[in-house]
């Protein structure tokens, strides 16, 4: 089993363990580097990472808070129980909660952002299978900074992004084998919630049944290369063969389940429906002049156009990154062409072939899978709007794969392993080259290996450049109005039962404090009680029209009757279901009947004297 | 040399389109550069 376990092991770059080279792959001629170079290499994919968040968060770095669609954080956010509708932000926003209680909310908020492109760019550069610096930081960069990634960003789905910064992690310790190191992987995407956990499953399972079975740890003795890894546990053997991988299915299974469980129940018993309109709602939408297929492919195609980079539609943008896509796939094929590992784990007999002749990564054929399949369901929504309709209709379960682009996240994945295996293939250059005297080589490929590498990695940004600097002034930080503050105070203080319902009737605000960026409503956030806002959702299209994604959280309905009604009748309804306080923008079609608690040029808030 | 070449070639060629993007981005338009092609979420 110990050759088993290097065989696993020696496929993923080592960062984690601080080697540069890996024996018998061509950079191991280099001399190697010290201690202090080798923690240095280890770091460097998740220095970049952090060096392309400060550069894409630009302002959004500053005092405040960033808020843009999905992304409301709130000062003193409340330790609340999932509440009604379907738990979106579930466990997600408990634990900022939680968090918060120990840290100002706007740390919270940009050490998140900030990790989500640390965790990418270090994971990605872990599934390389090379030791090079090179083709470790294109891998990098690239994952941390692409389309899809910007686009989820700017629509402000930073639970998302928690997944799929955490994915190449999952699909790591997928391939790798263990459940404790999978339940580590997993944790980003766990707290990101539902969204971020149905990505990382379709990775997860799509690595766990297809990956070589393979010892979970290395045996008594053996000499990992992964010796930093910490979910490392005692020596284990697995069973091989379709037992086994059945066996690692189901664990993996069980394991995402588990995790999954905090939405999960709250979901099922919600009793939430999902509107079948929202497959043309949230259906992929062509941002390039390529049409909806080639945005996909470029890693865009987002349903919103808010939430597309600036000037990502242009010819050049996404035309490049076409060209990046077809080089990624290329790449990416070419790992699997290398040839077969060596049984006894030493270098291949054909040292040419790529990183030493060692084959494909075990979970080539599981990213592979994942990916496709997530480019699949992307397209769905596109180009067969009445086959999902039909399996929503059947069951509202299949709600998620609605909003088809997001299961990209594979996909960008691959591209970011491929664009790597391209750029180790460019770095390493030819045979020929290759079969130098080593000290020719080291002299004549030194300068050429850095500058190459540092174009493959600066490639990802100029091929986006306009998602730095907070998207050009998309995402900004700015600081809630005194008076919301003063409305939170008072809502919070009183220890009278009774639900807050918040108008103007609509899901979203652009409040002009916060520069007209619209989010969603932060009065969902911002109280312990229960909020009643309006989630049915209303989405434009460039003709004009509208589609109406009907809301999910039963009680929304009746409110929704009861503001039709009189004056006085609606007062008294609103009362017996259950409405305390009437929270509403100041200045817009004013709510009538009960008290003025506090009223600014901002907010107003009301509270019903009635008898609930 | 070749590959010097071929790095040389692709960085500029990005290094230019990058420009050209980010100038297009950053000047005036008379337009919001946040107008919205789908009436989403404005109220």
């Amino acid at each position: 089993m110990r050759t088993e376990w290097a065989k696993a092991s020696r496929w993923f770059a080592p960062g984690s363990s601080g080697d540069t080279a890996e024996p018998g792959a061509p950079g191991a001629r280099a001399p190697r580097p010290g201690a202090l170079g080798r923690r240095a290499a280890a770091a460097a994919p998740a220095v970049l990472g952090l060096l392309l968040g400060m550069l894409a968060l630009g302002p959004a770095l500053g005092p405040g808070f960033v808020l843009r669609y999905d992304m409301v954080f709130v000062p003193d956010p409340p330790i609340a129980l999932p509440g009604q509708g379907f738990p979106r932000a579930v466990p997600s926003d408990l634990v900022v909660a939680l968090f918060s209680r120990f840290l100002p909310e706007q740390a919270v908020q940009k050490a998140i952002l900030l990790g989500i492109f640390v965790l990418a760019a270090s994971g990605a550069a872990a599934l390389v299978p090379s030791g090079r610096l090179g083709p470790r930081l294109a891998a990098a960069a690239f994952y941390a900074w692409n389309a899809y990634l910007a686009q989820r960003l700017l629509l402000g789905q930073w639970a998302l992004l928690l997944g799929v910064a955490g994915l190449p992690w999952a699909v790591r310790a997928a391939a790798l084998g263990g459940r404790l190191r999978l339940v580590i992987a997993l944790i980003p995407a766990a707290v990101g919630g539902f969204q971020a956990m149905l990505i990382s499953a379709l990775a997860v399972l799509a690595t766990a049944a297809t990956a070589p079975s393979l010892s979970a740890a290395p045996p008594s003795g053996a000499a990992p290369r992964d010796s930093a890894d910490p979910s490392r546990g005692p020596a284990t053997v697995s069973p091989r063969g379709a037992a086994g991988r059945l066996r690692r299915v189901g664990e993996a299974g069980l394991i995402l389940g588990g995790l999954s469980l905090p939405w999960l129940v709250p979901a099922l018993l919600s009793g939430a429906t999902t509107d079948p309109a929202g497959v043309d709602a949230f259906a992929p939408r062509a941002d390039g002049p390529f049409g909806v297929l080639g945005s996909l492919l470029g890693l865009g195609g987002i349903w919103n156009a808010h939430a597309t980079v600036p000037g990502q539609g242009t010819w050049w943008s996404a035309g490049v990154r076409l060209v990046l896509a077809a080089v990624a796939l290329w790449g990416f094929a070419r790992l699997r062409l290398r040839g077969r590992p060596p049984a006894d784990g030493r270098r291949g007999e054909d040292p040419g072939a790529g990183d030493g002749g060692r084959g494909a990564p075990p979970y080539w054929t599981g990213l592979a899978v994942a990916a496709g399949a997530g480019l699949l369901i992307a397209c769905l929504g596109a180009f067969a709007p009445g086959l999902v309709k039909a399996l929503i209709a059947t069951w509202p379960g299949f709600g998620p794969i609605r909003d088809g682009q997001l299961h990209l996240a594979p996909f960008a994945l691959l591209q970011a392993v491929g664009l790597a295996s391209a750029a180790g293939d460019l770095v390493l250059g030819s045979r020929a080259a290759r079969a130098r005297p080593r000290p020719v080589a080291d002299r004549a490929s030194r300068t050429v290996t850095v500058a190459v590498a540092a174009a493959v990695t600066a490639a990802p940004v100029l091929v986006l450049p306009t998602l730095a600097l907070g998207a050009f002034g998309r995402l900004a930080a700015v600081d809630y109005p005194s008076g919301w503050r003063r409305v939170q105070e008072i809502v919070n203080a009183d220890r009278a039962p009774g639900a807050l319902l918040s108008l103007p009737w609509g899901a979203h605000r652009a409040f002009r404090w916060n520069g007209g960026r619209v989010i969603a409503d932060p009065a969902t956030k911002l109280f312990r009680r229960r909020v009643i806002w309006n989630d049915e959702l209303l989405v434009g299209l460039p003709g004009g029209g509208r589609i109406r994604v009907a809301a999910e959280d039963p009680l929304v309905v009746r409110v929704a009757a009861a503001l039709r009604e009189d004056e006085g009748e609606r007062v008294r309804t609103l009362a017996r279901l259950g409405v305390r306080y009437v929270l509403e923008t100041s200045g817009e079609n004013m709510f009538r009947g009960g008290v003025t608690v506090f009223q600014d040029r901002e907010i107003r808030l009301t509270r019903l004297d009635f008898p609930s | 040399m070749l590959r010097v070449l071929l790095a040389l070639a692709i960085g500029g060629v990005l290094a230019v389109g990058a420009s050209v993007a980010v100038v297009n981005v950053a000047s005036p338009t008379p337009e919001p550069p946040n107008k919205p092609l789908y009436n989403y979420g404005t109220r």
